[in-house]
C-alpha cells in the first residue's frame, strides 16, 4: 500500500508547486483581456484551490484540530484533492456579469459536491486496483516460492511414485517453478537413448574434429562423399543460425555466454545422428533446454525430444507421416471448433501453413517465452498430443478474431502471434479442447489414419 | 475496409538459407531493414499493394520459405498456387548461385500444370567488396532461362521496390494478354474488388497498353 499513497504524495506537490509557478507569472503579467474592452480585475484570476479551500471552511469541512490550515487536513483525512478546475463552479460571476442567483449558487454547490464525490470514488476505486494488482504479484511469487519447495521437498525425492498423482498433476498444469523446471523436464522426458556424459564428451569431441577438418578448404575426395557437401552445409548453417537464436536475449550470439554451449549440442547432435543432422528450428529447442540445464543434461533431454515419434517425423520431414498427423489434427479441429474449421476450410488455410513452426519450434519461437515454458511443461508429461491440443487452445483463443480474417489475415496471424498472449486464458482454452473424437484417443486416430494414409489431408500433396 | 485492388498476385520467394529472402521482403513489406531475423521455418507471409499505373493496383500475397535443404519437400508444394516468384541467391556467396538451377529445376517439376514467372535477384550487392559472383554471370545465366536479373540490397535499400514491382508488371502484362488466365482452384491470380467501371476502361485500354509493359 505504500507504493501508491506515496504517488500520490508526490502528484501533489507537484500539482501545488505547478500552482506556484502560474499564479507568479501571473502576477508580473498586467492580464490579459478577453475584448479588449474590459479591464483586468482583481480576482480574475483566482485560484481554484483558494475557492475550494475558502468554501471547504464556509461549510465547516476543514479538520477539527486545525482550522487554519485546512488543506492540509484535507490531504490527511481525504487522500484526494480536485482536478484544478472544479472548485471554479463555486466562484461568484465577474462584476460586469448578473449575479448568479442564490438557487443557481446552491445547485452548483451541490453539483460540486457531487463532483468531488466521484473523483473520491474513482480514486478509491483505482487505489484498491492496484492494492489488488500488488498483492497479486505477492501471491504470485509467494506460490512460485511454495511450489518450488513442494517441488523439492516432497514431489522430486518420491518421484516415482508422486508424478502421476492427481495434486502433482494440478501443480504440474499451474506451471513448474523456475527453479526446478529443468529437473522435471529431464525426468519427464527420460533418457530412453541411454545417453551418458561420457557419450556427450564423445560426440562433441568428433565435432569438432570435423569443425577442424572442415575449416580447410575441402579436398576432392571428400566431395565424392555425396552426404559430405550437404553434411559441411549443415555445420556452416549451426553456425548461422546460432547468432539468430533468441537474438533479443543477447546470451547466444557470438561472444555470448552461451553461444559455445549451443553450438557444442547443435555439433554433437548432428554427430550423433548423422541421420537428421541439423534442421532449422532445432537450435531454438537447444537454447531453451541450455536456459533450464547443464549442458550436458541439456544435450541428454535434446536427443531423447527429438527422438519422440513425432519429432522425428518432422525434424526427418517424413512427408506421409507429417500428413497423417496434419489429418489427426483436423480429426480434433472439426470436433473442437466446427465453425473455425469451417471458415479454415473455405479459405484454403490447411494446417500446414501453420502447425510446422509450432511443432518444429515446440512454440519456442512462436510464444512469449515464459508461456512457451509452460506448453513445454505439459508437453514434456503428455508428449505430441499436447501441441496439438495446445494448437487448438490458441485457435479457441482467438477464434472470434479469426473467423473475420481472409487467408493472408489469418495466415499471418499465426505465424506471427501477438506479443502479450493471457496464459492464464490460454490454458483454460487448452482445457477446454476434448481431445477425443468418438470415443477415440489422439494415439488411435493418429494410428487410424497412419492405418489409411489414402485419407490424409489434402495437404502438401503433389 | 480492404483497399481495393485489381488482382491479387501470389508470389513465391526461394533461395539456399542465410541469402536473405526474409529481409528482402521485411524492406519491401515493413520499409526497414532487421540486422537479425529468425530462421525462416515453413513459411511466412507478407502482403504489400502495389500501384502499377495511376489507380491500378495489385495486391502482393508474398509467401517466404524455409532455404535450408531439407524443407524443399515441404516448399515445394507451395509451388503450384504461386503465378510469380523471386529467385534469390547471395553475390557474396558462389554456392547460392551455383544451386539457383537446382531451385529452379523444383520449380519447374513442382509447379504443372501452371507456370512460374520468375525473377533472379542478386542479393546483397552493398557488399561489392565481398562479391563472388559478377553482374555478367548472372544475367548471362537469367538469360538462359528467360528471366530478368536485379541486383538488390535489403540494408541500402537498391531495386527492392524496383525488383517487386518489375515482377509484378511483367506478370500483369502476361495476365492481361491472356497468358495467365484466372482459374477456378488455383490461388496464383484472383480478380479484386474492382467498381464496375474500372473494369470497362480495362477492356479499352487493354489491346494498346500490353507491349509497355
Amino acid at each position: 500500500m505504500a507504493a501508491p499513497s506515496l504517488l500520490l504524495y508526490s502528484d501533489r506537490s507537484l500539482f501545488t508547486r505547478r500552482v506556484k509557478d502560474s499564479r507568479s507569472v501571473e502576477q508580473r503579467d498586467p492580464g490579459w483581456k478577453l475584448f479588449g474592452k474590459v479591464p483586468p480585475r482583481e480576482g480574475t484570476h483566482k485560484d481554484p484551490k483558494k475557492i475550494q479551500t475558502e468554501y471547504e471552511t464556509k461549510a465547516g469541512r476543514a479538520g477539527p484540530g486545525n482550522p487554519t490550515s485546512p488543506r492540509q487536513s484535507v490531504r490527511k483525512n481525504l487522500d484526494f484533492e480536485p482536478l484544478s478546475t472544479t472548485a471554479l463552479i463555486l466562484e461568484d460571476r465577474p462584476a460586469n456579469l448578473p449575479a448568479k442567483p442564490a438557487e443557481e449558487a446552491q445547485k452548483h454547490r451541490q453539483q460540486y459536491e457531487e463532483m468531488v464525490a466521484q473523483a473520491k470514488k474513482r480514486e478509491l476505486k483505482d487505489a484498491q486496483k492496484r492494492k489488488k494488482q500488488l498483492e497479486d504479484r505477492c501471491k504470485l511469487e509467494e506460490s512460485i516460492g511454495t511450489a518450488a519447495q513442494t517441488w523439492n521437498q516432497e514431489i522430486l525425492p518420491n518421484w516415482s511414485t508422486m508424478c502421476t498423482s492427481r495434486r502433482v498433476r494440478d501443480l504440474w498444469w499451474q506451471g513448474i517453478p523456475p527453479s526446478v523446471r529443468g529437473k522435471v523436464w529431464s525426468l519427464a522426458v527420460g533418457n530412453e537413448l541411454n545417453i551418458t556424459h561420457e557419450l556427450y564428451n564423445i560426440c562433441l569431441a568428433r565435432a569438432k574434429e570435423k569443425w577442424n577438418t572442415t575449416a580447410a578448404p575441402a579436398t576432392e575426395a571428400e566431395t565424392e562423399d555425396v552426404d559430405s557437401s550437404d553434411r559441411e552445409s549443415s555445420l556452416e548453417l549451426i553456425k548461422l543460425d546460432i547468432s539468430r537464436t533468441f537474438p533479443q536475449l543477447c546470451i547466444f550470439q557470438k561472444g555470448g555466454p552461451y553461444h559455445d554451449v549451443l553450438h557444442s549440442i547443435l555439433g554433437a547432435y548432428t554427430c550423433y545422428r548423422p541421420d537428421v543432422g541439423y534442421v532449422q528450428g532445432m537450435s531454438f529447442i537447444a537454447a531453451v533446454l541450455i536456459l533450464n540445464l547443464d549442458t550436458a543434461d541439456a544435450f541428454i533431454a535434446f536427443a531423447n525430444l527429438l527422438n519422440k515419434p513425432c519429432q522425428m517425423a518432422f525434424f526427418r520431414v517424413d512427408h506421409s507421416l507429417m500428413l497423417t498427423y496434419f489429418a489427426a489434427f483436423e480429426v480434433f479441429f472439426e470436433e473442437n471448433l466446427p465453425k473455425l474449421f469451417a471458415h479454415f476450410k473455405k479459405n484454403n488455410l490447411t494446417p500446414d501453413i501453420y502447425l510446422i513452426d509450432w511443432i518444429f519450434t515446440l512454440y519456442s519461437k512462436s510464444l512469449p517465452l515464459d508461456l512457451a515454458c509452460r506448453v513445454w511443461d505439459v508437453f514434456c508429461r503428455d508428449s505430441e498430443e499436447f501441441l496439438f491440443r495446445t494448437a487448438l487452445g490458441l485457435l479457441r483463443l482467438y477464434q472470434d478474431v479469426l473467423t473475420c480474417m481472409d487467408f493472408i489475415h489469418m495466415a499471418q496471424f499465426l505465424t506471427r502471434l501477438p506479443d502479450l498472449i493471457p496464459a492464464e486464458q490460454l490454458f483454460q482454452h487448452i482445457a477446454a479442447i476434448h481431445m477425443t473424437s468418438r470415443n477415440r484417443k489422439w494415439s488411435q486416430v493418429l494410428q487410424a489414419l497412419q492405418k489409411d494414409q489414402e485419407r490424409g489431408s489434402p495437404v502438401l500433396k503433389r | 475496409m480492404e483497399a481495393i485492388w485489381l488482382y491479387q498476385f501470389r508470389l513465391i520467394v526461394i533461395g539456399d538459407s542465410t541469402v536473405g529472402k526474409s529481409c528482402l521482403i521485411r524492406r519491401f513489406t515493413e520499409g526497414r531493414f532487421a540486422q537479425v531475423s529468425d530462421p525462416t521455418v515453413g513459411v511466412d507471409f507478407f502482403s504489400r499493394l502495389v500501384e502499377i499505373e495511376p489507380g491500378k493496383r495489385i495486391k502482393l500475397q508474398i509467401w517466404d520459405t524455409a532455404g535450408q535443404e531439407r524443407f524443399r519437400s515441404i516448399t515445394r508444394a507451395y509451388y503450384r498456387n504461386s503465378v510469380g516468384g523471386l529467385l534469390l541467391f547471395d553475390i557474396t556467396n558462389r554456392r547460392s548461385f551455383q544451386n539457383v538451377h537446382d531451385w529452379l529445376e523444383e520449380a519447374r517439376s513442382h509447379v504443372q500444370p501452371h507456370s512460374i514467372v520468375f525473377l533472379l535477384v542478386g542479393h546483397k550487392c552493398d557488399l561489392e567488396a565481398q562479391r563472388q559472383v559478377s553482374r555478367q554471370e548472372a544475367e548471362k545465366l537469367a538469360g538462359a532461362y528467360g528471366m530478368r536479373y536485379v541486383e538488390t540490397s535489403a540494408r541500402d535499400a537498391i531495386n527492392v521496390e524496383h525488383a517487386f514491382t518489375e515482377l509484378t508488371r511483367d506478370i500483369f502484362a502476361l495476365v492481361r494478354s491472356g497468358d495467365i488466365t484466372i482459374q477456378e482452384g488455383w490461388e496464383g491470380v484472383k480478380s479484386g474488388f474492382v467498381p464496375n467501371v474500372v473494369h470497362s476502361s480495362e477492356e479499352v485500354t487493354k489491346s494498346d497498353r500490353r507491349c509497355l509493359c
